[in-house]
């Protein structure tokens, strides 16, 4: 594994994870029983199609294998404060910003635009 | 219609809900939206993918399981093609939802316990699952604590599950991956003579599956268990 990968600190993923808008936090003040968040389905969905139809070039070594060991290493050290499926979604932030298939700045401007629908 | 000559709360009718958007899930929009911008997948095969995510679970496995023990033909053919005794209960593993599956199956074998020896399932690598018959995996499955430890101290860690079995019981843990899938085929618990494939397949819960738990008549729900994720990985 590329540690570079994994030690690099993303700050718009750090402000997020210190926010902490976890689902556990979030369905116990509103009272929601559910365990899992209403996106779960949608990540995992987002996971196999990456692993299925990943047209990143080779080069960036974004098999389903690299994603999997960067996503254990990652939950166990930046974001070990975060529940599942919280840290997988971050991780699988960080190991694209990691490898410049995004970067922080478009990522910041399309939470923005997100938000700003989501909540028009 | 009634009258609504009564009290209640309309409001509380309805199950509440997480009313604020979340960090989260603005995250996994925006991320999957540029990913999809910048042609890594499409947002058809990812509308497909989270479908046949939404439509798995463990209820064709314990089925099949379920029939196995009521019917000696069908565990015959469970153990020799259990890829065709998968599709009578609904799993076509080379094509489960019809648009092929979301990773590279070759091949799935079912492992009969008996009374001297107990198979459980791991993935040491990743977390290859037996996804389109039994769901997706549990969150402890996933850990690295659970896949480094039950293949070094299996004993130990089904233990932690509760599940306590006498020394005279061989463990077997099975190791999958990307293209072997792997299920546990319990033995039938003492207690049940007599029952219906419905009422079996009611207590082959997903964790008896894995092999961390055994079937019991009245326990129909899956272990909490104790594991918790590795923060530091052990050093050899």
């Amino acid at each position: 594994m590329n540690d570079n990968r994994t030690d690099a600190d993303f700050a718009v993923l750090e402000e997020i994870t210190q926010r902490n808008q976890t689902w556990p936090i979030m369905a116990a003040k509103y009272g929601v029983e559910n365990p899992l968040p209403p996106w779960k389905t949608s990540l995992d969905g987002f996971c196999d199609a990456l692993d299925r139809s990943c047209a990143t070039p080779e080069q960036l070594d974004f098999s389903f294998k690299a994603r999997r060991d960067e996503e254990d290493e990652l939950s166990a050290t930046h974001y070990a404060d975060l529940p599942f499926p919280e840290n997988q979604l971050v991780s699988l932030a960080h190991s694209l910003l990691a490898r410049g298939v995004i970067d922080e700045v478009e990522l910041r401007r399309r939470l923005d635009d997100v938000r700003a629908r989501l909540e028009s | 219609m009634s009258d609504h000559d009564h009290d209640h709360d309309h409001a509380r009718t309805v199950k509440p809900m997480v009313e604020e958007v979340t960090d989260f899930e603005v995250l996994e929009i925006a991320l999957r939206e540029l990913c999809i911008e910048k042609g890594l997948f499409t947002a058809e095969q990812h509308r497909v993918m989270t479908e046949f995510g939404e439509q798995i679970g463990p209820t064709p496995a314990a089925r099949l399981v379920a029939r196995a023990w009521l019917d000696p033909e069908f565990r015959e053919l469970a153990l020799r093609e259990p890829m065709e005794a998968s599709k009578k209960v609904g799993v076509d593993w080379l094509n489960p939802t019809g648009f092929g599956t979301p990773s590279d199956f070759y091949a799935f074998k079912i492992l009969e316990d008996t009374p001297t020896l107990h198979h459980v399932i791991v993935c040491a690598l990743c977390s290859c699952y037996p996804r389109p018959i039994l769901g997706n995996s549990p969150e402890w499955y996933r850990t690295p604590n659970y896949r480094r430890r039950i293949v070094r101290w299996p004993r130990s860690v089904l233990a932690e599950f509760g599940l306590e079995l006498p020394e005279d019981v061989e463990i077997r843990v099975q190791d999958s991956n990307q293209k072997h899938r792997f299920m546990v085929m319990p033995m039938r618990p003492a207690g049940t003579e007599g029952w219906t494939e419905d009422q079996l397949a009611a207590i082959i819960t997903r964790d008896s599956l894995i092999g961390v738990a055994l079937p019991k008549p009245g326990v129909t729900t899956n272990v909490s268990n104790k594991t918790v994720p590795a923060v530091r990985p052990i050093v050899e």
